[in-house]
């Protein structure tokens, strides 16, 4: 029976292994995601192997020792406590010793570490029902006098290629989830608190990603969309920013003589 | 001087034949005795287990292609959220509590629980919080998920009712497990048998112990939480309101805790049911049982500790994630020792397939699986990359298989105790592989799927994510999930009207349970054996045999003969009578093995068995050592351990 059993889930999982070609996650684009590759293949090789030996073991003794009726009463084997600690003493050590390499593979995690010289940008990801907000306020030009306090950007967030880019991730109304996952790890965004992560995108590319946290009906819509352009195409793009504000500045200003910001 | 075998007849007052004013069904609503209220939690939950089923299989028929539009988007939330929730809060405890309920009051020789009607009170607090939550199906069903997160549960983001009956439902029903385990806690405290100390209770009671004691820990902080969530929904609480200083991570912490909670509690569960059934089938002790019992509280606790590894992507620390990592990767080490313990037990034993062992293999394979991947998940880093994919739910849900089929395995094993009758085999290994073979595949297609980055509870995925295959597999997969579930929960529906007549002790277990008569009398057992080992049950079997092999029948009783031993008993389902006492082989002569107190009051320290040592000539030497000893080997690790329970009384 257990033959059969192990033969017909063997069988099933060689017919799903069309998809094993994904074995591998997207390949990453920021040096924080190739820390997290390297966390996942170690884990994945570390965590086979340890499934293997619990299953194998069980399925080996269940073979060997299968008896049908009612045979003599088997020979009762002592434990002596020696093999039971001395199984708990090399678990542990495996645990302590993933663990060390776990601390030291996802310490700072979130943030990418820049090399000497790489610029920085500073862009605020502000998450609501459902899309992204992306606020680029040193980027602004004009004063918050003349109304105007940053240029902003839904849906897609644009940035330089190689450059550090600094997020912080706020919610206007209930929890998501910043995913991008070949520029870094998951970062909720929670209404009150804001969370800084950090990328630097070595390719240009569009990259997305999911929200993974319900936030009501339209939810599977929540995607986190990044555009990865060379600096020359940023500069225009934050120009096309600054022209469309500027302009709806005017216009604003010309219908209402109040002056009230109305984007 | 040979004890007389044969106890001289005394008068009893035998109370079959009084004919019950109420019908059936009246008893078991208003009976406070524990079998009676462990059935409704069994029988309520299994009805869970196949809403649970059929709305899982719902959602992922809704999935089966890209940009579906098979469900609107709210039910399909919906649809999945009474999964979720029917999955863990009203399936997979009460469940487990129904089982243990049943089971450890049986196993540790106590004659009922300690707060009946607390017990009682149990049940009906889960039955109104089931109706609570399904009452909502009339007006508004909740569609926040498994754990509804302000601010998406307040007031302003979900305005409509489904959450305050998704409120009232689940905390109702885990006040009822809060009430179960404080019984079961005073229970396990105060009634076990004589001589049974921690270190021979029975796995599954040492489980009981550490689940009770999970629930006290979470289930209290999970009323606070919904608490104040009723507050903030509908009298104006700003707990969770950020704006207004409150701290919407408070619950998330809160509910995790308890959804952590309930996953431990499934896990410790399985890893005891399969720890109880192993030996059996093979016919050896556990090789041994200090380790698995010391494991099971480490599991619980450590398990417990690791509920922030659900928030590493939340705004915490880095510390804190850190710390519920290495909570996490530490589980390793007391499940590591339970498998390896099983393997050690099946070692050189005469393994019998039946049914039971059949499902906790597969059992433990499903665990391994899905605690295997939770495990890699557990390290921040990896973490990260799966958690919140479909990739860490599959683990989630391959658990929840490893625990399901744990409980078939529990319910095979023990519902010849419950009704009487055996269980039928052939279906059920059917079922084991089936269920194991499409969870697998569901849980490999829906990995890849988490490595495409495709989120949990969500209602649909686009044509270009690349995961259409992928999704079209689980769903097949799930399909036939469904179908082992169902052929699985016909077998055992089936047994109650066809299956053969179980005997009192089917399996030759080594534990009380099967002290009793199939069905036990309310009250259990007439009498309660001293306990010298982990298998109270052996131990009296083998003084049976050594008696036989030298007694000599004295004169003045030549009239009645002895017992015969390994005749089965047909199921006698009265009260329990000297006679019925008489016919069960390991009982066969109650007022000379066994004490004819209860367990009342007996705080059961190990110091009483060992004043009533066997005043045995043989082998006092070796006889003292084994019961002081347990620990140094196996526990009774000789073929001669018979010695023990012979021929002493303690009246």
């Amino acid at each position: 029976m257990l033959r059969a059993l192990g033969g017909a889930s063997l069988g099933l999982l060689a017919l799903a292994s069309p998809a094993s070609a994904a074995i591998a996650p997207d390949v990453a684009h920021s040096p924080n995601a190739e820390d997290m590759r390297v966390a996942y293949w170690v884990m994945l090789i570390v965590g086979s192997v340890v499934i293997l030996g619990l299953i194998g073991g069980l399925l080996v003794a269940v073979r060997r020792f299968r008896t049908t009726g009612h045979g003599d009463e088997p020979r009762r084997l002592t434990a002596g406590s020696g093999i039971i600690a001395k199984a708990a003493g090399g678990l542990s050590v495996l645990v302590l010793a993933v663990f060390i390499f776990g601390v030291a593979v996802s310490s700072g995690v979130r943030d990418a570490t820049a090399e000497e010289g790489t610029e920085e940008i500073d862009v605020k990801a502000i998450g609501q029902q459902w899309l992204w907000r992306f606020e680029y306020p040193a980027q602004a030009e004009g004063s918050f006098s003349e109304g105007i306090s940053t240029i902003f950007s839904y849906s897609e967030l644009v940035v330089p290629v190689d450059t550090k880019v600094n997020l912080s991730i706020d919610s206007t109304d209930v929890i998501h989830t910043w995913f991008v996952p070949a520029l870094g790890p998951q970062v909720w965004a929670v209404p009150g608190e804001v969370t800084e992560t950090s990328f630097i995108a070595d390719e240009e590319g569009l990259y997305t990603g999911s929200s993974t946290v319900y936030s009501g009906s339209s939810y599977p819509t929540m995607r986190s969309i990044v555009k990865v352009v060379s600096a020359d195409e940023y500069e225009d793009y934050i120009a096309g920013l600054n022209a469309s504000i500027q302009a709806g500045q005017s216009a604003v200003q010309e219908s209402a003589p109040g002056g009230e910001e109305s984007e | 001087m040979v004890p007389p075998t044969i106890a001289e007849r005394r008068p009893e007052v035998v109370t079959r034949g009084v004919a019950s004013g109420r019908t059936s069904w009246a008893t078991s609503a208003t009976s406070a005795d524990h079998k009676e209220v462990a059935k409704l939690f069994i029988g309520t939950s299994l009805t869970f287990l196949a809403v649970a089923v059929l709305a899982f299989v719902l959602t992922r028929v809704h999935l089966i292609t890209p940009d579906s539009t098979i469900f609107r988007l709210e039910l399909f939330s919906r649809i999945s959220t009474a999964s979720m929730t029917a999955i863990t809060v009203l399936f997979a405890v009460p469940f487990a509590l129904g089982i243990l309920g049943y089971v450890v009051p049986l196993q540790v020789g106590a004659r009922g629980v300690a707060l009946p009607r607390l017990n009682q009170l149990a049940y009906w607090l889960y039955a109104a919080g089931t109706l609570c939550f399904f009452v909502s199906f009339l007006y508004t069903v909740p569609e926040s998920g498994l754990s509804p997160l302000p601010p998406l549960s307040d007031d302003v983001y979900s305005p409509q009712h489904g959450i305050d009956a998704w409120i009232a439902g689940v905390g109702l029903a885990t006040l009822g497990f809060v009430c179960w385990a404080i019984n079961m806690v005073a229970t396990l405290k105060n009634m076990r048998a004589p001589g049974m100390a921690w270190r021979r209770a029975p796995v599954l009671a040492s489980a009981a112990r550490v689940i009770s004691y999970i629930v006290l820990v979470t289930g209290p902080a999970m009323v606070a939480a919904l608490t104040m969530l009723a507050i903030d929904r509908n009298f104006g609480g700003v707990f969770f309101d950020a704006g207004e200083g409150g701290e919407p991570m408070l619950f998330a912490h809160l509910s995790w805790l308890y959804f952590t909670g309930i996953h431990t509690i499934m896990v410790v569960f399985a890893l005891a049911v399969i720890s109880e059934i192993v030996p059996t089938f093979s016919r050896k002790p556990l090789f041994s049982h200090s380790a698995v019992t010391t494991s099971l509280i480490a599991v619980g606790v450590l398990g417990t500790l690791a509920w922030m590894q659900n928030l590493y992507a939340s705004p915490i620390g880095e510390g804190f994630t850190f710390f519920a990592m290495l909570m996490g990767l530490s589980l390793l080490v007391p499940i590591g020792l339970i498998y390896a313990v099983w393997t050690l037990t099946m070692w050189e034993g005469a393994i019998s397939t039946r049914a039971p062992l059949a499902l906790s293999i597969a059992s433990a394979i499903a665990l391994a699986l899905g605690l295997g991947g939770q495990w890699m998940t557990s390290v921040v880093g990896s973490g990260l990359l799966l958690e919140n994919t479909v990739a860490a739910q599959q683990d989630t849900i391959l658990v929840i298989v490893g625990f399901v089929l744990a409980g078939f395995a529990g319910l095979h094993y023990w519902l010849p105790k419950m009704t009487g009758r055996t269980v039928a085999d052939g279906p059920a290994k059917a079922a084991a592989a089936l269920i194991l073979a499409s969870a697998s595949v569901y849980g490999l297609a829906m990995f890849f799927a988490g490595l495409a980055s495709q989120p949990v509870d969500a209602s649909r995925y686009f044509a270009g994510d690349g995961v259409g295959t992928l999704n079209l597999i689980a769903t097949i997969a799930s399909v036939f999930l469904l179908i082992g579930v169902f052929i699985e929960l016909a077998n055992l529906i089936r047994s109650y009207g066809a299956g053969r007549p179980a005997g009192h002790d089917p399996w030759r277990g080594s534990t009380l349970e099967w002290f009793a008569l199939s069905p036990p009398p309310a009250h259990n057992f007439d009498a309660v054996p001293d306990v010298r080992s982990p298998e109270p049950l052996r131990d009296i079997r083998e003084a049976i045999r050594e008696r036989e092999a030298t007694f000599v029948p004295p004169e003045p009783l030549a009239a009645s003969s002895p017992p015969e031993v390994g005749v089965p008993d047909p199921g006698d389902d009265a009260g329990m009578s000297e006679k019925a006492v008489e016919t069960d082989a390991p009982t066969a002569d109650p007022e000379d093995i066994v004490s004819g107190e209860a367990a009342d009051g007996s705080d059961s320290d190990e110091e009483s068995s060992d004043e009533v040592e066997p005043a045995d000539e043989a082998q006092p030497e070796e006889g003292r050592a084994a019961a002081d000893e347990p620990h140094e080997g196996s526990e009774l690790d000789t073929d001669d351990s018979g010695e023990s329970g012979d021929g002493s009384s303690v009246s």
